[in-house]
């Protein structure tokens, strides 16, 4: 494939991007100890999961131990979620002073990281044109 | 090759002879290695731990006046199933003993500490999560220090709380009386996950200080004797260096940075270590009232795992002890051999030296050695951090396999050392000062510990006067089981 033909594809990507994307992903979050403060979630591509780039992602205001958001008009494809329990509201995921969370967090097929976050192999998942439902336990 | 009546007995159990015997033996016993008596002290202990049960009077009486509760920790999960042994020592789940001693009456019970590792381990019925000499297996989940936290070298009391202690996590909080596992102390909710190190001290007030140590970085706790969290604050202690013990005296923290680096932490842990000797022993000394009031020393190049105490004279003086090593010791066989039941002699070159760091308000430290081969040095705990003499280690080793076989206490107004041997058949673990009632003196104490009684295949808790540990045990508590080696204790 040239690099012409390249953007060409992408470009005929952008403009049929409208009929693909009715795939609404649903993203439950169970288990949340604290009923307060919120869930900050992104959701990554696999280029923007290692680099920490989110294509689109949600706040869910916590008022029950289990929440959900539904993200429209993403393209079909393989995605990963990491998310984090704002318990305090401050915007950040607070740390201890040696950097490791003090928050809850969690990814998205409940992947766990070894010594760091969940590896992209091991949180992705797929979002058909039917959509996806991704249930994520805070536990 | 000649084959000794063990390398028989092994054999036959594999099943050659038994065989040919017509015998049928369980499964679990057939595959069992014939095991030295020794190992008893690093057999698994029962998963459910040991109910509370009492300990008789076997030996001397009772002292009047002695009353509380020894708690001790050590790692008791060595084995699952027919061949996989933890791959150190140093990574057997943490399993808690309680000897209380009320009316002149012992009893002991035991628990492990229930642990994230010790449930999914537990529930897979083999060693999976990454630790100090274990790689583990990838797909162990670590979200944090306290996942693969072994809860297994130390405990303390605070205020009624029990705690068990590792190095690299949190303390695990615990009932006091039932042993329950309540799960991992946050001292304060932006410290979640820190680690405690398994050496916290208490000044004679019962204010404990403790180190969280990462690469190199270090923080520090003070926590008044109700338990809540006074201040902390963070260090740079210039290297990644292991530090599994420390020293304080009345108005100093001493952190001694020995030149054992640790640049990767990456597990199994220990395979990353380096001994660069050339770096020297550094000691940063610490003003408890103003961390930025520090100073370093330096010294000779050693290794440790234990202090005793420090102390501090009027011209700012600092002595303390520690049992030194030339160079690092990590057990026998790297601390993979013995809970296989495997001995293959002692190395000479690993033994220690109590010695006494001098270290001057200005000007290098100097090291003042008394050649005493022992280790868990322990002091008068109404004395921490103050003017003292007397320091116990467990002492005396034989050739035929690990463990120490005595107790000594040394005098450093003296340079007299007391020692009891207690002969081949005994395994002595660290023994604990007990202030006497009404007594003042370093003498007016109780020393008492385990020991595992290779005889009759018991650990035996054993009660010295400090003044006059050569005479023997005052008393000896004998339940009807043995419980694994372990490291540290505390008395409550």
């Amino acid at each position: 494939m040239t690099k012409k033909t390249l953007i060409a594809a992408a470009l005929g990507a952008l403009i049929i991007a409208p009929l693909a994307n009715a795939a609404p992903l649903t993203i439950e979050v169970e288990n949340i100890g604290t009923e307060a403060g919120t869930i900050r979630l992104g959701v990554f591509d696999e280029a923007g999961y290692k680099s920490d780039e989110a294509v689109n992602g949600a706040n869910i205001t916590v008022d029950a131990a289990k929440v959900s958001v539904t993200i429209e008009g993403l393209a079909p494809g393989e995605y990963g979620i990491k998310l984090y329990h704002d318990v305090d509201d401050n915007g950040d995921m607070n740390t201890n002073p040696f950097g490791m969370p003090t928050e809850p967090f969690a990814f998205s097929n409940n992947a766990k990281g070894r010594f760091g976050p969940a590896s992209w192999s091991e949180a992705k998942f797929s979002v058909t044109e039917e959509g996806a439902v991704q249930v994520i336990s805070l536990k | 090759m000649s084959l000794s009546r063990r390398h028989f007995l092994t054999r036959s159990a594999a099943g050659t002879a038994v065989i040919g015997l017509g015998l049928s033996l369980p499964t679990a016993f057939a595959a069992s290695p014939d095991m030295p008596d020794w190992h008893r002290g690093y057999t698994t202990a029962p998963a459910g731990g040991f109910d509370p049960a009492p300990m008789r009077l076997v030996y001397g009486k009772a002292p009047a006046g002695l009353e509380g509760t020894l708690y001790r920790n050590g790692p008791a999960q060595f084995l699952y199933g027919q061949g996989d042994y933890a791959s150190h020592w140093f990574d057997g789940d943490g399993m808690i003993q309680k000897i209380a001693i009320a009316d002149g009456k012992a009893t002991h019970s035991g628990r492990f500490a229930d642990t994230v590792k010790r449930r999914i381990e537990l529930e897979e019925q083999r060693f999976s999560a990454p630790g100090f000499g274990t790689a583990g297996d990838p797909s162990f989940p670590v979200s944090s220090p306290d996942d693969v936290n072994a809860a297994n070298t130390s405990v303390i009391v605070i205020d009624g709380e029990l705690y068990a202690l590792w190095e690299s996590g949190s303390a695990i909080a615990m009932d006091a009386e039932t042993l329950e596992t309540k799960g991992p102390k946050a001292w304060r909710s932006d410290l979640a996950g820190m680690p405690f190190l398994a050496h916290p001290k208490r000044e004679p007030d019962g204010t404990v200080w403790n180190l969280a140590i990462s690469g190199p970085r270090a923080g520090v706790y003070q926590i008044a004797a109700d338990g809540a969290l006074k201040t902390f604050g963070l260090l740079d202690i210039g290297k990644a260096a292991y530090i599994h013990d420390w020293a304080m005296t009345d108005r100093h923290l001493i952190i001694m940075v020995q030149p054992w680096i640790n640049e990767s932490m990456r597990p199994p842990i220990v395979d990353g270590f380096e001994w660069r000797p050339e770096d020297g022993f550094k000691f940063l000394i610490v003003d408890k009232d103003d961390f930025s009031n520090r100073r370093w020393a330096q010294g000779p190049a050693r290794a440790f795992y234990h202090t005793g105490a420090a102390c501090e004279e009027a011209d700012g003086t600092i002595r303390l002890d520690a049992a030194l090593y030339r160079e690092p010791v990590l057990g026998v066989g790297g601390g993979a051999d013995e809970i296989r039941g495997v001995w293959t002699g002692r190395d000479e070159s690993a033994a220690s030296n109590l010695t006494q760091i001098v270290i001057p308000p200005s000007g290098d430290a100097r090291l003042i050695e008394t050649g005493i081969d022992g280790e868990f040095p322990q002091v008068d705990p109404r004395r921490h951090g103050l003017q003292r003499r007397l320091t116990a280690v467990v002492s005396g080793h034989v050739t035929s396999r690990p463990g120490n076989t005595a107790l000594s206490v040394h005098d450093w107004s003296s340079g007299r050392t007391d020692s009891f041997d207690f002969g081949d058949s005994r395994m002595v673990e660290e023994f604990l000062f007990v202030a006497k009632p009404g007594g003042v003196a370093e003498e007016d104490s109780w020393l008492i510990g385990p020991v595992l009684n290779l005889k009759t295949g018991t650990s035996d808790l054993c009660v010295f006067d400090a003044g006059h540990v050569s005479e023997g045990p005052v008393c000896i508590w004998r339940g009807d089981r043995a419980w694994p080696l372990g490291f540290h204790g505390t008395w409550s």
